[in-house]
């Protein structure tokens, strides 16, 4: 079961769109799900990620103005409980600690967040924690330069394999991380 | 009595065409067919030729008939055809085992009826020279001239489809004539007998034209599309001939043939033979007899669609040289350019009544030949596109083509040319483009605006200078202000309507587009060119393509910032930069909601603390005193107000350039703001957020100049003890329970950062609390997740009692 994990696209407010080799490899029929930590900003975004699936999942960021978003979702997958929300109500933000309570609280194995737009992905107290960073590599007032990346979550029943999409410095690389349930 | 038999016949062909009656004339033609070639058969196994020719003749008799439609005269021609060659074979087989009879060819020279005759003699002509028993050259002269013996249009071109099938493997296709056995002919004897069925046939086809009552012109003129096929094979066939050579075409065939196309004045058949030329001759035929062609084409008959024919021509052209790598195909002393742009202009000008679609079909054509072969020579492309303008200011300067209309479609297809070749940066150096692009109305122009822009995105290509940039503005003004001819006044461009708004965001997206690499002062002068561009386009568009200019800028003092140390001036220009911006949001205020302005003003509040500037502070203090104002302006909607407020503790919490003054007042402000949200449980969540402002929140240490958090635990404790204040006035038990588990969790969280004044003592005590409050509420449905938060901060807690820290931790239960 594939599941594209992204956000902070910021379209068009920061960046133009998304780079175009994420745009090659997002193929429509290959993913089943995508979680989606928001900023997605235009409808036209949206309209993108549901061309690739309709099962499309999008909680609301800083600069989406679309009320219908939620701000915490939770999605099982798999033997998978997977919370999402943007993360800048989260204060401090990208704080372990905080995201640690959140994690609790939704009752999750894998709680995704975004806003920071750096990648991250780590385990704690057998929790799983994945920030995907900015699909589109989109400025932030908090880090000079923003890497561009995404996740792609490949879930089999209690297992999770994690590759990791990132283009640095306009060359693409690809790393695979795992995880599996306690 | 002739004129009586002429209406009669006239009657029964006007009957016969009718479906019904075709069908059975078909049916029984076929069937006489069938039989008479069943006797034929079986005279041939007794041997009995003669026999045989007089069933053949019998058979093709049926091929005399008036009464059947093109269509259906061909179903039968294809049957007799098929039965005439078991005959062929017969004869073949005599003369392999050396029984062929001599006299055969003037034997049948006196069967009765011409169609039937002049069939056989082809036959038994294609026999004899493939026996040797006739000399080639002859047989084929003297078929070829015979076959004028049948004027009637149908039978005639179909005859001589026949001649023509049956003799192609036997024309000669040598230079030499052979000597041995001679007069087999020459390459030569081959055109001749070609040009002339060639020519006969043309002449029998225009003639169908003429022939009847002009009420059925319609009918007729489809018939004749219908067969127009069995004329241009004669031009396949020549263009097969392996002893045609360029010279030989340019010297022999084409003139022959064009002098043809051109004295016969038929546009049906001029317009199809040009076109037949131009798919089945070679490429290189072509380049060679441009001048030869076109010439031809300016003499044809004032009906002809001589545009599709011209464009035809270009575009095999210049498909073929760009078929490998561009320029190569073309020989350099070709001017194809020139040649084509001369004879099109001398087209345009000798065709007084053409369309005007059509003029901007052919310039089309030519715009895409010079940017497709010669790609570097932007001088052609501009002079087509100027050529273009001229052709339409002569009939009115400054007019617009209507919307809609034919021209308008050609007129967008042809700008989208030069997008769909270069890149906009070379599109920008046809400066005639503009001028095009002005021609149209608002509905076209704003087509081809979106197009350009849709091309830049895809091809991911960056605009690196101002000076680009405000061409590139030229020639997009169309989505940037408001026009002068846009009809759709009535649908106001607004946030309601959705092409606008998507036309919009397109815009905003370009923006991102443009990118001074390495350059950051180019950058700046990019972004006043901008903003001085998009403030002219109204709020309503300022809505759009204002965020991405102040995102880059801010993102631009980050650039200046790392160049610092060769840029003396950085800060100054960062602060100009954040002045820009400071205006650009300002302007922003005037819209309906103020989200978005109060949003970039924070994104601004921490791009001057990371930029770090002497008087970072003194901006970073503007911009968030600003958001705040917006804050305080959003009351009466409560949602808004607190997400608004949970962002400005987030930003708070990370901006570190203020004093604690300044850093005072904000986090003193925004605690306050917490305790006057309207709804209770909103109150007690941002409180506990604020918590963060006293502790992790950083400011600058007056005497050190370094940042320091807050760390101020008295302060903490406080607002969490305010929080629970407010926690005990909520009605909403399940609420109040949710709020006492989220408050147990915050003090966990500080007790976990070592705040000095909340220890196990405190935790047990707010633990009793909350399992006292829970075991109130009851465990129906919708409160189940409560219960299950509830039991997850017990989980938690138990699995920390192990920890030495947490000794002393009492779960009841």
């Amino acid at each position: 079961m594939l599941v594209l994990v992204l956000g902070d696209l910021h379209i068009p407010y920061r960046v133009s769109g998304l780079p175009h080799e994420f745009r090659k490899l997002l193929t429509p029929g290959r993913i089943q799900h995508i979680l989606c930590t928001g900023n997605l900003c235009t409808k036209e975004t949206v309209d993108y990620l549901k061309t690739l699936t309709a099962d499309v999942h999008i909680v609301r960021g800083d600069f989406d103005d679309n009320p219908n978003f939620a701000d915490q979702k939770v999605v099982t997958v798999g033997q998978f409980r997977i919370g999402l929300c943007h993360g800048h109500q989260i204060v401090p933000w990208g704080d372990v600690e905080s995201l640690s309570v959140l994690q609790r609280q939704m009752d999750v194995d894998i709680l995704i967040t975004g806003h920071t737009h750096k990648f991250e992905a780590f385990e704690r107290d057998n929790k799983f924690f994945i920030n995907p960073g900015s699909a589109t590599g989109a400025f932030n007032a908090l880090n000079s330069s923003t890497t561009p990346s995404f996740v792609l979550m490949d879930i089999q029943q209690a297992s999770l394999t994690l590759y990791v999409y990132q283009l640095i410095n306009e060359k693409f690389t690809v790393e695979r991380l795992e995880y599996r349930k306690a | 009595m002739s004129m009586q038999k002429t209406a009669d016949s006239n009657r029964s062909s006007n009957a016969g065409l009718s479906m019904d009656n075709q069908e059975k004339l078909l049916a029984d033609a076929l069937q006489n067919v069938r039989q008479h070639a069943f006797a034929m058969k079986r005279v041939l196994d007794q041997q009995s030729v003669m026999e045989g020719l007089k069933h053949a003749a019998n058979m093709l008799g049926e091929l005399r008939t008036s009464l059947l439609s093109p269509k259906n005269y061909y179903e039968l021609h294809v049957v007799v055809v098929e039965e005439l060659h078991h005959l062929e074979l017969y004869l073949a087989d005599e003369f392999e085992h050396g029984r062929g009879s001599h006299d055969l060819y003037e034997v049948v020279q006196y069967a009765g009826n011409i169609v039937p005759r002049l069939y056989l003699l082809i036959t038994i002509g294609h026999v004899y020279i493939r026996a040797n028993e006739l000399p080639r050259r002859e047989v084929l002269r003297d078929l070829v001239e015979m076959c004028r013996g049948v004027q009637h249009p149908l039978r005639g071109l179909f005859l001589r489809n026949y001649l023509l099938q049956c003799v192609k493997s036997l024309l000669p296709d040598t230079e030499e004539d052979n000597q041995e056995e001679s007069k087999t002919g020459t390459i030569l004897d081959s055109l001749d007998f070609i040009l002339l069925n060639f020519s006969e046939m043309n002449k029998l086809w225009v003639r169908m034209q003429y022939q009847g009552h002009t009420r059925d012109l319609q009918r007729r003129e489809q018939e004749r599309r219908e067969l127009r096929i069995l004329v241009g094979t004669n031009l396949v066939r020549l263009s097969e001939l392996e002893c045609v050579n360029v010279e030989r075409y340019k010297t022999i065939v084409l003139p022959k043939i064009m002098e043809q196309v051109v004295s016969c004045r038929d546009p049906i058949a001029q317009e199809y033979l040009m076109e037949c030329i131009i798919q089945v001759f070679p490429d290189e035929y072509h380049l060679n007899t441009l001048n030869e062609f076109l010439k031809a084409c300016r003499e044809l008959s004032s009906n002809v669609n001589i545009r599709n024919i011209l464009i035809s021509l270009i575009d095999r052209l210049t498909a073929y040289s760009t078929r490998e790598g561009t320029q190569q195909n073309i020989p350099e002393n070709v001017e194809l350019f020139e040649i084509f742009s001369e004879q099109i202009a001398e087209v345009i000008k000798s065709r007084i009544n053409m369309p005007s679609e059509d003029i901007v079909a052919l310039q089309s054509a030519l715009l895409n030949l010079s940017l497709k072969c010669y790609r570097d020579q932007y001088e052609y492309g501009n002079k087509v596109l100027e050529n273009t303008r001229k052709i339409f200011d002569n009939i009115a300067s400054d007019t617009q083509v209507p919307t809609g209309t034919q021209t308008a479609k050609e007129l967008v297809k042809m700008l989208k040319i030069p997008i769909d070749c270069y890149d906009i940066l070379d599109v920008l150096k046809l400066n005639h483009y503009k001028l095009g692009l002005q021609l149209l109305s608002y509905r076209e122009r704003h087509t081809v605006c979106m197009y350009i822009i849709n091309g830049i995105l895809d091809k991911e290509t960056i605009i690196p200078t101002a000076e680009q940039v405000t061409q590139l503005f030229e020639l997009l003004s169309t989505l940037i202000v408001d026009q002068a001819d846009n009809p759709s006044e009535a649908s106001r461009q607004t946030i309601t309507n959705e092409d606008f708004v998507e036309e919009q965001n397109l815009v905003a997206r370009l923006y991102n587009n443009f990118q001074a690499v390495n350059d950051p002062d180019q950058q700046y002068h990019i972004i006043k060119i901008c903003q001085e561009t998009f403030k002219n386009g109204g709020l309503e568009r300022m809505r759009f393509t204002y965020p991405p200019i102040i995102m880059q800028a801010y993102a631009l003092t980050f650039r200046y910032k790392t160049i610092c140390e060769q840029d003396e001036k950085w800060e100054k220009k960062c602060q100009k930069l954040f002045q820009l911006c400071n205006q650009l949001v300002n302007t922003l205020t005037k819209l309906e909601t103020n989200d978005l302005p109060l949003r970039l003003y924070l994104q601004g509040a921490l791009a001057a603390s990371e930029i770090g500037s002497e008087n970072a502070e003194t901006i970073a203090y503007e911009f968030f005193s600003q958001a705040y104002t917006l804050y305080e302006e959003q009351a009466g909607d409560t949602r808004a107000q607190c997400a608004s407020l949970t962002l400005l503790i987030g930003t708070l919490e990370k901006v570190t350039c203020f004093g604690e003054e300044n850093h005072s007042t904000l986090r003193q402000s925004l605690t306050q703001a917490a305790t006057r949200l309207v709804k209770r449980p909103d109150q007690v969540r941002t409180l506990l957020l604020c918590t963060h402002l006293f502790w992790s929140a950083q400011r600058v240490n007056e005497s050190t100049q370094k940042s320091e958090q807050v760390r101020d635990g008295e302060k903490v404790l406080a607002c969490l003890k305010k929080a629970t204040k407010l926690t005990t006035q909520i009605m909403d038990q399940s609420v109040q329970v949710q709020l006492y588990n989220e408050l147990l969790n915050c003090y966990i969280y500080y007790f976990n950062q070592n705040h000095p004044d909340i220890d196990i003592t405190v935790l047990n005590s707010l633990i009793e609390k909350l399992q006292s409050e829970t075991s109130k509420i009851s465990s129906n449905e919708s409160d189940e997740f409560i219960h299950n938060q509830i039991k997850k901060t017990f989980d938690y807690l138990r699995q920390q009692s192990q920890v030495e820290k947490f000794q002393g931790l009492q779960i009841n239960n």
